[in-house]
């Protein structure tokens, strides 16, 4: 069987992640904020299964993945929630709109 | 008394318990329940507790040990608790216990105690009937009561001080009772202040005692102060040396011999700073006057008669440590003389009747401290006890008249200026005749009770001589010189002068003349009525002499103590009439104080003139009475203006108290004042200004930077995180050469072990000397490497993490101490020669051998 080699993986990873985090430094509209840290998360995730597929002994990097998914979920329905209040009050979803503690 | 006995037996004397509970009883209802008791119950309370306590007292006295017994120190013990254990110099446990012991001294000063304290309480039962802290008062005077039971019936130094301590609270309490006044509350605190300076000679004498004779009891310490004459050396202290100072100090301040002294002379001029302190001798003597601040029956019962008497009853019980230092029993000696003139200069020209009062007690403690300091133990406290008498009676005297003068004169200092009152005889008769008698007898006119024992005080003085004890270690004691018991006998006359005529300066000004408070008129009604004796409030009709009602004679509850005190002002004398060998007391006291006497005798010059020293007592006291009347009676004080004329600055000086008070201001509380600026100075600069206001800039310029950080947009917030964890994997990714040293070894096996810190796919490569040359990396983290002592080693370490990156440090180890000894240059190599004479030639050594020369 021929498989694909780890590096390839890995590299698919890093670009994702890295998509993820200029998206998250650059863009200001708050859902694709939360859109580029599932981005993050998820290449974090392919990095644990790639590693695992070569570390087959155990299936702590699989197990892990259902963890990180599971929190991204959760994160991912507090966020909106903030994002949807945030709108009610300030009606819109920019993220440097979202100023009312400053002084 | 059989049944009493098999109750109560001597060693576990537990009626002593009754003594003391019963005022602390009345104390804690009153202090408590007071306000709902009302004044019937308080009264009941505080009378019934003191009483009960006095009854209980005269029960002891009378079952003390007689005859035989009594004289090889037979007394009633009673050990309520073990309170707590020290440890001493030689590590043996020192057991502080609750307990008290009563013999003839201090059961006599039980029954003082307990009576004129009944007889006072009784009297301000009446006295402070109008007050509104009446309970209040009530509570103090109870306290107080039991404080002075503690000190006096203590077993112990340590119990004492409590006692010490808790009468100079209550005195402070009751010397403040009327705190709404700034005066009254200053009062207290200059009391309080200036008794615990005596209290820290105290505390001094007692840590001495404790590491000199390992015991605090007073049995102990009787029959061990002998350990006491020893030299200490005072002077240079500590390390001081001319080793340890720069040379131009040394000389200045270094003796050529260390001064030492006799431990027995600093216990016993400790304690007498506790008893000055206490008993208001020169020159902590500046609180009693001021404590006339207080109720008039609070100076009877506190500042008369009990708590300024420890002082004498404490150097009386150490006598055994006191009669080994004739230097400390001079100091005493003097000291009293001293207080007993000066004090007495004082009351020439005072106005105010209680500070007359005040400045004779503390002349009359004088009169005390002479005669304990003579040796004469028992003679002093005679004038303790007569002295109780005569001056509470005088106070109570004081007191009545006052209250008479509050009917129209409100104000505390008014009231009692003498100028105010005269002719109070025809008004006040038993306060007059009971005063009178007091009078007398404090002016010693025999054979009233103050002729009695201060006759014998000034006998003792004169004919009295210290044995100087054994000289120890080569260190000779200060000896007694022969002219100074006759000079203190002098001083003494020209006190007793004085107060013969101070007291009756005071007596005429008070009762003879023209009554000088205000106008009477048959028949007046205040229009103001309702003003209590006692209340503060300056009714503006206080500065008119107006009219006013006749001054009343006080209710029974005020004349009746008067005149009990005023019969044993003329009677107790007999007590202990040594001249007419009548003397009851003398014998009771005598087991107390025989071991003490041995050391005093009578100067052979002295014996037998008894009869002609009586002489210049006799005539002092008809000086001083007849300059008075002569003066007051007959010219109606006109002499006093004139001196105060004729030479008005002595006059205001002698009246000022020869300004003491100023001289302290100047000195001590100037020094004080002084000392609190600074510390004020450094409050403002230091702690203010650098502490607070320095670190409050740090902290804000800090904050304005880190401001600037605090953008509130989350691009922001997110990109410093991503440097930050783009910083820790560029960490994580170099290699770090990290070593430790471990030398503890060092000392036994000449080896430090140096170990490499670990990380994520290290390995590692050692080289240096000993190690084998290589350039592989291993897991190898700790290598081990011997040393020579004065060997020093460089290791360098080469560490590879899993990125193939590498790091290299160089660690130097090395060993102190001295080479192995190399040959010296020059030296033969064919010395080394092995036994028989046959030149050995080792092979292997000579390399070593040769570099030792070329070296």
């Amino acid at each position: 069987m021929t498989s694909i080699p780890l590096e390839y993986y890995l590299i698919v990873a890093a670009a994702l992640f890295l998509v993820g985090t200029v998206g998250f430094l650059l863009r200001r509209n708050l859902l694709v904020l939360l859109m580029s840290i599932e981005l993050m998360l998820n290449s974090v995730n392919l990095t644990l299964v790639a590693y695992n597929r070569v570390h087959t002994e155990s299936h702590a990097g699989q197990i892990f993945t259902f963890f990180v998914i599971a929190i991204a979920a959760a994160e991912a329905a507090v966020g909106l929630a903030i994002v949807l209040a945030f709108f009610r009050v300030r009606k819109t979803v920019r993220s440097d709109e979202a100023d009312l503690l400053r002084n | 008394m059989e049944a009493l006995k098999s109750q109560f037996p001597a060693a576990n004397f537990s009626l002593l318990a009754v003594v003391l509970l019963l005022p602390l009883l009345g104390a804690f209802v009153n202090g408590i329940f007071g306000k709902r008791l009302g004044k019937q119950g308080v009264r009941l309370m505080a009378l019934s507790a003191i009483g009960g306590s006095f009854l209980a007292s005269l029960l002891t006295f009378l079952m003390l040990p007689r005859g035989e017994a009594a004289e090889e120190g037979g007394h009633l013990a009673w050990n309520a608790w073990h309170w707590f254990t020290i440890t001493g110099k030689m590590q043996q446990a020192i057991p502080i216990d609750v307990s008290f012991a009563i013999d003839g001294l201090n059961a006599t000063m039980m029954l003082v105690v307990t009576g004129v304290g009944f007889l006072i309480h009784l009297y301000s039962s009446e006295y402070m009937w109008k007050d509104e802290g009446y309970h209040r008062f009530f509570a103090y005077l109870n306290l107080f009561c039991f404080s002075m039971l503690v000190l006096i019936m203590a077993d112990n130094l340590a119990l004492l001080f409590v006692g010490w301590e808790g009468v100079g609270m209550c005195s402070y309490l009751l010397i403040g009772f009327w705190f709404g006044e700034t005066k009254n509350a200053s009062a207290g605190r200059k009391a309080f202040i200036v008794n615990r300076i005596g209290d820290f000679g105290l505390l001094v004498a007692m840590s001495m005692l404790v590491y000199y004779l390992g015991t605090l009891r007073f049995s102990s310490i009787d029959l061990a102060a002998t350990n006491l004459s020893v030299p200490v050396k005072i002077w240079p202290i500590g390390n001081l040396s001319a080793d340890t100072l720069p040379s131009f100090v040394a000389a200045v301040i270094l003796p050529k011999e260390p001064v030492m002294v006799y431990a027995s002379t600093l216990v016993g001029l400790a304690l007498f700073l506790g008893c000055a302190g206490k008993s208001a001798q020169l020159p902590l003597y500046i609180w009693l006057p001021d404590a006339m601040a207080g109720p008039t029956p609070v100076s009877a019962l506190i500042h008369a008669a009990t708590m300024v008497t420890a002082g004498v009853y404490l150097v009386a019980r150490m006598g055994a440590v006191f009669i080994l230092s004739p230097a400390a029993m001079a100091t005493v000696a003097v000291v009293g003389a001293a207080t007993a003139l000066f004090a007495a200069s004082i009351g020439l020209f005072q106005h105010d009747l209680k500070k007359v009062l005040a400045y004779s007690t503390v002349s009359q403690l004088g009169f005390m401290f002479i005669g304990v300091g003579m040796g004469a133990f028992a003679s002093g406290f005679f004038h303790v006890f007569t002295h109780a008498f005569f001056k509470a009676c005088l106070f109570l005297g004081a007191g009545s008249v006052i209250h008479a003068m509050h009917v129209r004169i409100h104000d505390t200092d008014k009231s009692q200026d003498m100028r105010n009152m005269g002719g109070l005889r025809k008004y006040l008769p038993i306060t007059h005749a009971t005063f009178l008698i007091s009078c007398l007898s404090i002016a010693g006119v025999p054979p009233l009770a103050g002729f009695w024992s201060k006759d014998e005080i000034l006998w003792k003085a004169f004919s009295n001589e210290i044995a100087a004890p054994r000289t120890v270690n080569g260190l000779v004691p200060w000896a007694w010189p022969t002219w100074l018991g006759v000079a203190i006998y002098w001083v003494g006359i020209v006190a007793a002068t004085m107060t013969a005529f101070y007291m009756f300066r005071a007596y005429f000004l008070t009762f003879h003349g023209d009554f000088k408070g205000w106008t009477i008129v048959r028949g007046w009604t205040d229009p103001h009525a309702g003003h209590g004796h006692d209340d503060h409030h300056d009714a503006p009709h206080d500065d008119v002499k107006g009219d006013g009602p006749e001054p009343h004679e006080s209710p029974l509850a005020m004349t009746i103590p008067l005149m009990v005190l005023a019969a044993f002002a003329l009677l107790a004398g007999f007590l202990n009439a040594e001249l007419i060998h009548v003397a009851p007391l003398g014998h009771l006291l005598e087991g107390v104080f025989k071991a003490d006497e041995v050391a005093v005798h009578e100067r052979a010059a002295a014996h037998g003139k008894e009869m002609m020293m009586l002489v210049p007592g006799i005539l002092a006291f008809v000086a001083g009475i007849g300059a008075a009347a002569y003066v007051y009676l007959q010219n109606k004080g006109a002499q006093e203006t004139a001196f105060a004329k004729s030479f008005p600055r002595l006059y205001k000086l002698i009246y000022d108290k020869w300004r003491i008070d100023e001289l302290y201001e100047a000195t001590v509380i100037g020094m004080v004042d002084a000392l609190a600026d600074i510390f004020q100075m450094a409050d403002t600069w230091i702690v203010d200004g650098i502490l607070a206001k320095l670190s409050a800039a740090i902290v804000g310029a800090a904050g304005t930077v880190l401001r600037a950080f605090q953008t509130g947009k989350v691009q922001a917030y997110s990109a410093s995180m991503v440097i930050g964890l783009a910083g820790v994997g560029w960490f994580l990714v170099r290699p770090h050469a990290v070593t430790s040293i471990d030398d503890t070894k060092l000392k036994q096996t000449g080896e430090v072990v140096v170990s490499a810190a670990p990380g994520f796919g290290y390995s590692y490569n050692w080289a240096g000397p000993g190690l084998a040359p290589t350039s592989d990396f291993s897991a190898t983290r700790e290598i081990t490497i011997p040393l020579q002592p004065g060997d020093k080693k460089d290791v360098v370490l080469q560490v590879k993490n899993a990125f193939n990156g590498v790091d290299t440090q160089t660690i130097t180890v090395a060993r102190p101490g001295k080479k192995a000894a190399a040959p010296t240059p020059g030296a033969n190599p064919m010395d080394d020669l092995a036994p028989g004479g046959k030149v050995v030639i080792p092979g292997d050594k000579i390399p070593d051998l040769l570099r030792g020369l070329h070296q």
